[in-house]
């Protein structure tokens, strides 16, 4: 394990958090989208647990993370120990690791420019933070939606930067930077959410076709989504990926773990807890 | 072998509201909620001035949801909620978890609560024996 500094914390929540953790010897080279495991002691051991990095590779000043601090039916033991760590405190990290990173490529080897879709459960909405930064800092041309679901606005982390990356998008026009980003509330009719007026639901349900044969999803990009031109990553319970994939699978759609024979898919997903 | 089917009744929430604001005259309101703050059924004593607006009653029940979900924060430590109070000068608020629902009920202030609770719990009690 790798030393370093929690550098930042600041609370959405009483139970959602954002952390920065600089490391001693800076920031190693990464890919968007992959985990860091975490190290703090407690009682003479060191506790870890991996979280899904949200910075960009591209930002070497320090790590980023969205973190959760679930409690029940026990309070998870490192993310009780964040929750209650100071700026400055020390902590310990491990390199970067995991698969849920870009297809640059696809199977045959040309080049992937199909639309990039990311859809993030809660704080399964993190690497898909990175993601967009980093395909916004290496001008990537391709088309970009982020689809965060959450069950209280206030659980929008990233609202505020996406925005300005879907804002930049527009001012700018689709051919220079193409980025859109959409937010859906589970739980609309409580009174936290009263003033909430984007879309409804779990954010899988942006895949759901409506009574003229489109989805959400495919008015916001305005054409049809297919396994040609459409490649999903997902994060997030497994409830979300199993949600995104019951809509997915019946349109052709795979997932890297069951690919194709010539080693071509379309989902790549990653799921927690 | 046939695999046995597990039969979950819903409680009759309007009838426990019935029942429990008839139980004493010191109670003003009785109704249920889930986790996602939706009235499953509630029950007012007639003739009586409403405390909060509408929108007010939204407010105090996202309270009463947001203490119950941190309260159940410290379950693994010790074990389940069972009742709240909060004495306000004009009312009392009491809450009692059941069968993973909220059971809501105001009061008179300044009263003694524990024939008010013990008939309330009796009358939930008498419900799960059914």
């Amino acid at each position: 394990m790798e030393n370093g500094t929690i550098s930042y914390t600041q609370l959405l929540r009483e139970d959602l958090g954002i952390f920065r953790v600089t490391p001693d010897g800076g920031v190693p080279d990464f890919k968007a989208g992959q985990f860091l495991t975490l190290g703090l002691p407690l009682e003479s051991k060191i506790v870890n647990r991996a979280y899904s990095i949200a910075s960009s590779p591209e930002n070497k000043k320090f790590f980023e993370f969205v973190i959760r601090w679930v409690r029940r039916p026990l309070p998870g033991r490192l993310t009780s120990l964040l929750f209650n760590a100071k700026e400055g405190d020390k902590i310990s990290w491990a390199k970067p690791a995991g698969n849920l990173t870009i297809n640059d490529t696809l199977a045959n080897g040309e080049k992937d420019s199909r639309r990039i879709v990311c859809i993030g459960g809660g704080t399964g909405l993190a690497p898909f933070v990175s993601f967009a930064q980093h395909l916004h800092d290496t001008n990537d041309k391709r088309e970009i939606v982020v689809l965060h679901g959450a069950s209280y606005v206030d659980e929008l982390s990233y609202k505020q930067l996406l925005t300005d990356l879907e804002n930049e998008s527009i001012d700018k026009g689709k051919d220079k930077w193409n980025f859109k980003y959409r937010a859906a509330i589970s739980r609309p009719e409580e009174w936290t959410n009263r003033a909430w007026h984007g879309h409804k639901g779990r954010i899988e349900q942006f895949l759901r076709s409506n009574d003229a044969g489109k989805s959400p999803l495919e008015e916001l990009v305005g054409e049809k989504i297919t396994a040609e031109n459409t490649m999903f990553y997902v994060c997030g319970w497994q409830g979300t990926i199993d949600g995104t994939m019951d809509y997915l699978k019946n349109k052709n759609f795979v997932t890297e773990k069951n690919k194709r024979e010539d080693g071509s898919y379309e989902v790549k997903f990653e799921s927690y807890g | 072998m046939g695999m046995a089917e597990e039969i979950i009744t819903e409680p009759n929430y309007e009838k426990l509201c019935s029942n429990i604001i008839n139980s004493s005259e010191h109670i003003r309101f009785a109704g249920f909620v889930n986790d996602k703050s939706k009235i499953l059924h509630s029950s007012e004593r007639d003739n009586l001035d409403p405390l909060l607006s509408d929108h007010e009653i939204g407010m105090s029940i996202h309270y009463t949801l947001e203490r119950w979900r941190k309260a159940q924060n410290f379950t693994f430590r010790l074990g389940k909620e069972r009742l709240t109070f909060t004495e306000y000068d004009q009312v009392t608020l009491v809450t009692i978890p059941f069968k993973g629902k909220l059971l809501l009920v105001s009061t008179e202030p300044r009263i003694h609560y524990d024939p008010i609770i013990e008939k309330i719990n009796s009358i939930l009690t008498d419900w799960e024996k059914l």
